[in-house]
């Protein structure tokens, strides 16, 4: 500090006014403590992860864009996106039925919930890839009468057919509940003011309930697709060769087991970091106090800060 | 305004559980009447209010609202609730302005006006945006059109709220407390826009804690608590020269 302006009374120390002191932070022992034990920890894995020679790193940068993998990886993608996709518009479907004023379409969409947000995913997708088991050939149609059609429920129920109805309907069950989460939270004031209005309820749902439900459910659902991502790897077990099920057809090969978990996990891990940033940006961007307002509404309400977000 | 915009209500009965709001309520409103409720907070002005147009169901009792039974048709043994379709046709004839507003968040104020118009009647988009232009103009607001709810005052998004339902041609306007959850300088214009409305002959019941707007422009005066009217009359006589105990206590606290 070379400015002498002097406040006041010249209490000075040093020369230095004492308005313009900075203001330090307190540092305990133990944020001392903290530094020393989580560096050491840190050191002492990065140094064994990069001696142990069992980790085989060259074989993992050998593997990394392998074909195999590489063709894992666009299914795994596949999966997520289709199953996020129908197990969204199904969990739509879902939500609105289970608020539905009539009584068995309410239940109906309650017990579906019930059932798959009860049993694990897991033994769901199993069970949909032995469905021919329980109903080897199932009769699409009117119950008690002639009319329908017959399909051979082996021959339909390939891997990849039960991995996608598995996944989505799990998804869906999930999707339902934070849909009707955002439902919920849209005030009751305004589903009276579109009733005085005469709205019907389908309109209701579409322009006043949905437009508001949407800052709620966006960013839970960006949460549940880097969820999904990771949980594709689950049907593996199916044998679909999805990533996870790529690495295990190479190693059980050349029984490079850790690499190759290596490659998958951290094919995994990039495209986990990849959506967590689009995510970051929705929940930042719903979370705002102005975020109930659409898009056009920002020019007028734009200060120059708030516009380097977008 | 076309037909009728009158009320008749016999013996209105409604009950929360095991709580009785409304108890033998007997009102009539005629067309171009203004009516406005004083009361208690819980006293059940608003639920007959909310009464009149649907959000609410009466237990018992006769209920007409525009010449007709409102939310149900009349047999021999008993009432039948009618079909979403036409209780929703009955209330588009009933416009009703809330405490809070609740103007859709996620539109203009003029898509706000022209929201029932355009969704439940099926007007045309255009002469729709034409109408509301106008009736933004006549609530003072015809330069706020593309504002959201969110850029406007409590002053101004009431009269936006009273703009859309006015949108809806009714033929009778409830207001729910319009003023209460507004800052005392934006009471004013809220009240100015109610008092041309009026003047204009719409039929309005207001239930409100506005006492002058009361004296000034009604005329009817209704006084309830705990679910029953206690006293009514012409609004200078109620207000200056209560006859029951309870209007007097209570008139005693507010004014």
């Amino acid at each position: 500090m070379v400015q002498t302006i002097s406040h006041g009374s010249g209490n000075k120390i040093n020369g230095t006014d004492p308005a313009l002191k900075p203001r330090l932070r307190r540092r305990s022992v133990f944020e001392y403590l903290a530094w020393v034990v989580c560096s050491l920890i840190g050191a002492g894995i990065l140094f064994s992860v990069s001696t142990n020679p069992n980790f085989k790193w060259d074989v993992v940068a050998r593997y990394f864009t392998y074909e195999t993998i590489i063709n894992g990886l666009v299914l795994t993608i596949f999966l997520t996106v289709a199953s996020m996709f129908l197990g969204t518009l199904l969990g739509l479907g879902l939500a609105i039925m289970r608020s539905s004023r009539i009584k068995p379409v309410a239940v109906t969409a309650g017990v579906y919930i019930t059932l798959f947000r009860g049993t694990p995913v897991l033994v769901q997708l199993i069970f949909w890839f032995n469905i021919s088991a329980l109903y080897p050939d199932l009769t699409i149609g009117i119950p008690f009468t002639n009319i329908g059609m017959a399909v051979d429920v082996n021959s339909v129920m390939g891997p990849i057919t039960a991995a996608l109805i598995g996944l989505s309907l799990n998804q869906a069950a999930y999707m339902a509940e934070i849909i009707r989460g955002g439902f919920s939270a849209v005030g009751k004031g305004q589903i009276e003011a579109a009733d005085s209005l005469g709205m019907s309820g389908a309109m209701k749902m579409r322009k006043v309930i949905i437009p508001q439900a949407m800052p709620s459910i966006i960013p839970a659902t960006g949460n549940q697709f880097i969820g999904m991502f990771k949980e594709t790897s689950l049907v593996s077990v199916l044998g679909v060769a999805e990533l996870l099920q790529s690495a295990q057809l190479i190693y059980a090969r050349t029984y490079e087991t850790i690499p190759l978990l290596i490659v998958a996990s951290l094919w995994y891990l990039v495209m986990t970091l990849l959506l967590s940033y689009p995510q970051s940006l929705l929940e930042k961007k719903y979370s705002r106090a102005t975020s109930r307002l659409p898009r056009k509404a920002k020019k007028v309400v734009l200060t120059e800060q708030e516009g380097v977000a977008r | 305004m076309s037909t009728d915009g009158t009320i008749h209500a016999r013996g209105i009965r409604k009950s929360f559980g095991y709580k009785t709001v409304l108890q033998n309520i007997d009102l009539d409103v005629a067309s171009g009447e203004v009516c406005c409720i004083i009361g208690p907070s819980g006293s059940g002005k608003s639920t007959l209010l909310r009464c009149i147009n649907g959000l609410e169901t009466v237990d018992s009792g006769v209920l007409k609202v525009n010449g007709e039974d409102f939310g149900y048709y009349e047999t021999d043994a008993a009432y039948h609730a009618l079909s979403p379709k036409k209780l929703a046709a009955q209330r588009t004839r009933i416009g009703m302005v809330f405490q809070q507003f609740n103007l859709f968040p996620n539109m203009t104020a003029q898509e706000n006006v022209m929201s029932g118009p355009v969704l439940v009647k099926g007007t045309d988009k255009k002469q729709a945006a034409k109408r509301a232009q106008e009736l933004l103009a006549s609530v003072g607001l015809g330069a706020f059109g593309d504002r959201y709810p969110a850029q406007l005052s409590g002053g101004q998004q009431q009269r936006v709220a009273i703009a859309r339902s006015l949108a809806m041609d009714p033929e009778i306007m409830l207001f729910d407390e319009p003023t209460s959850a507004l800052d005392p300088e934006k009471v004013g214009e809220v009240l100015a826009v109610m008092q041309d409305l009026a003047r204009k002959g719409m039929t309005m019941v207001v239930v409100t804690h506005e006492m002058g707007f009361a004296r000034e422009v009604s005329d009817t005066l209704l006084f309830m608590d705990e679910g029953v009217i206690v006293e009514r009359g012409a609004p200078r006589e109620v207000l200056a020269s209560p006859k029951e105990p309870r209007t007097q206590a209570f008139l005693k606290q507010v004014l």
